[in-house]
């Protein structure tokens, strides 16, 4: 079996250059014209983000409409949507879209927030390199994930889910290499709900999964 | 003593460190200089005191210089400061030809280092004329604003303005302290030093020796807040405070800071805080001097509150001492303090004194609800605010600097 080289990874945060939007409907029209990587930032990055809070929904669009705008409506609605399981970011940005036009469609004005509340449109760079650590075998990835840093934790099982073979992270990928012959293990990685984790607890989940499936300690 | 990375490794995990050392080999040798304004008093020079040894212990050339003024060149810099945080203030022609003067005669020392530098990290505006003084530079130039610039006074910002777009890029704190300008706009957000006097474990008698010499009494709750004699500190307002819940509870407060090499001010808005706190033994106003980091160390760790309630504030980084500390933190709705302070679960925002005081009294009376508040800070600010982060996102900027390229993978 190849061994496994865990990557880490840094998020390098910067402005997309895109004007923030007082209201919803410029939220709108930002969403429609923003390059990809300001889409993936907002839903996908939020969990390696330096931060205090421990927000109820992972994408920022659905904090922005509870907390700012004060829709909650909106913002369970964009709270739910899963950016993992669309085919690409642009199924993610119409999905998006066709909720924020079906609100805006419902309203009788147009939601706004005060100024020093509105949202600012980021991208990243996500740094990645080889940590020089090594997992040779199925049975030490429990062990091995306990001792990740958040970075590892996030490349290797969220970013992973955009890279080819889309879908999938890069644990199982690894598993797979042997065939059937680990399935507890993608069962139990494969079981995990990834949306409602900080990377700290999915780290925690994880290691819960693997033990469960006969990893080592 | 220089910080040693292998020192934090109890605190932040073998990994964390050992991946530090992977990223920093990859700029082994690399020509770093930072440039402020001060060697010591205030965050800047803090985050400096630490970050310049721990490039070099990762295998960055990494080096730390100070530009020298006269008191006149930083009353008009805090001048620049407070316009660009939002106060009007005068700055007439002469004031920035005496701002470019000390620039002209402090690159006469350092333009050879910064000429050959590969990468300079300029922080705030004192130094920032530095760039157009060194037409011959070889490296990259960033700008580090560590303050909250979104909503300058604008006259400032326009003559400062022509000053940092010429930059290659420039770092914020926060997305909201930014303003567009024609170069990528990197946000970092700042952090502290575990190990540092500021924020190193004390023991019982440490704290003890600190209550004695200032009179606390530690049977009854006290609040403190740190910060330089600034009036966007608001420091009269946290005295209103005070003696709206010292009527129903017999709380102490500290204000105490120390006076910044660069801020003139300090010393009136000191006089207008005494004043204010005048028959009023339970209130200290105490002015550090320079380098008393225990001393605030065992004044954070003796409250029971800690206040940082600013009207206009940059990161707030008394606000990450106070949660690493374990306290929950009282803090104003404004800047860095609202990254950091989440309602019931780090500690509350405020925009008043009776905010404030109706927030103190809550605290007082949830005993349980504080700890709980104080243990989770602690924890937020070990996973996201220690200076390992922070190191992490410089090392990963100049990776990203180097290579030129802005794609959303970068494999190193």
């Amino acid at each position: 079996m190849t061994p496994f080289e865990v990557k880490d990874c840094a998020l390098l945060i910067r402005m997309s250059g895109l004007p923030p939007a007082m209201n919803l409907r410029e939220l709108r029209d930002r969403i429609a014209s923003c390059g990809e990587n300001v889409l993936y930032h907002h839903f996908c990055e939020t969990t390696l983000r330096p931060t205090f809070d421990d927000p109820d929904y992972r994408n920022d669009f659905a904090v922005w409409s509870k907390l700012y705008l004060g829709d909650r409506v909106l913002a369970e609605r964009l709270g739910i949507l899963d950016p993992y399981s669309m085919g690409g970011t642009e199924e993610l940005r119409a999905a998006t879209l066709e909720i924020i036009d079906d609100r805006l469609g419902e309203l009788t004005m147009v939601p706004w927030v005060r100024p020093g509340d509105e949202f600012l449109f980021k991208e990243a760079t996500t740094v990645v390199f080889d940590t020089g650590e090594r997992i040779h075998a199925p049975k030490e990835l429990a062990p091995a994930i306990r001792r990740m840093t958040n970075g590892s934790v996030y490349y290797h099982f969220l970013e992973a889910l955009r890279r080819p073979p889309v879908g999938k992270d890069d644990f199982s990928s690894w598993i797979l290499e042997e065939g059937e012959k680990y399935s507890p293990y993608l069962v139990s990685l494969g079981s995990i709900d990834i949306q409602f984790h900080s990377l700290d607890h999915l780290r925690k989940e994880l290691v819960r999964a693997l033990m469960q499936s006969g990893g080592e300690t | 003593m220089s910080p040693i990375l292998a020192a934090y490794e109890a605190i932040v995990g073998s990994s964390v460190v050992t991946h530090l050392r992977r990223l920093g080999e990859k700029l082994s040798g690399l020509r770093v200089v930072h440039v402020n304004s001060t060697r010591e008093g205030g965050g800047v020079a803090e985050i400096l005191e630490w970050m310049a040894p721990l490039m070099r212990n990762v295998g960055v050339d990494a080096s730390w210089e100070v530009i020298q003024g006269n008191t006149r060149f930083f009353e008009i810099t805090k001048a620049i400061h407070n316009g660009l945080q939002g106060k009007a203030v005068d700055l007439p022609k002469k004031d920035w030809r005496i701002y470019q003067d000390v620039n002209e005669e402090n690159v006469q020392r350092l333009r050879p280092l910064l000429e050959e530098a590969d990468i300079v990290f300029i922080h705030d505006p004192q130094p920032a004329h530095l760039l157009k003084l060194c037409p011959n530079r070889k490296g990259k130039w960033v700008w580090r604003a560590h303050i909250d610039i979104s909503r300058p006074f604008r006259p400032v910002w326009k003559v400062l303005r022509t000053i940092v777009d010429k930059f290659d890029a420039s770092i914020f704190s926060m997305a909201e302290f930014a303003q567009p300008l024609p170069h990528p706009q990197f946000l970092v957000p700042p952090s502290i030093d575990p190990l540092s006097e500021k924020n190193r474990e004390l023991d019982p008698a440490e704290l003890e020796s600190v209550r004695s010499e200032f009179g606390i009494d530690p049977e009854r709750p006290l609040l403190v807040q740190i910060s330089r004699f600034d009036r966007f500190k608001d420091p009269i307002g946290v005295i209103q405070a005070c003696r709206l819940v010292r009527k129903v509870i017999p709380v102490q407060l500290v204000l105490a800071g120390g006076g910044a090499a660069d801020d003139p001010e300090g010393k009136a808005v000191l006089e207008d805080v005494m004043e204010a706190a005048e028959g009023a033994p339970d209130i200290h106003v105490i002015l550090l001097p320079s380098g008393a980091h225990k001393t605030i160390n065992a004044l954070q760790r003796a409250a029971d509150i800690v206040l940082q309630k600013s009207t206009r504030e940059g990161f707030g980084l008394t606000v990450t001492e106070g949660l690493w500390k374990g306290k929950p933190v009282i803090g104003g709705d404004v800047g860095g303090i609202r990254l950091q302070v989440t309602n019931y679960h780090t500690g509350f925002l405020v925009n008043t004194p009776e905010g404030a005081a109706h927030r103190i009294r809550y605290l007082l009376h949830h005993r349980e609800r504080m700890k709980e508040i104080g243990e989770i800070g602690r924890e937020f600010v070990r996973e996201n605010f220690l200076l390992s982060r922070h190191l992490r996102d410089y090392l990963a900027l100049m990776l990203a600097l180097r290579s030129g390229r802005g794609e959303r993978i970068l494999f190193v």
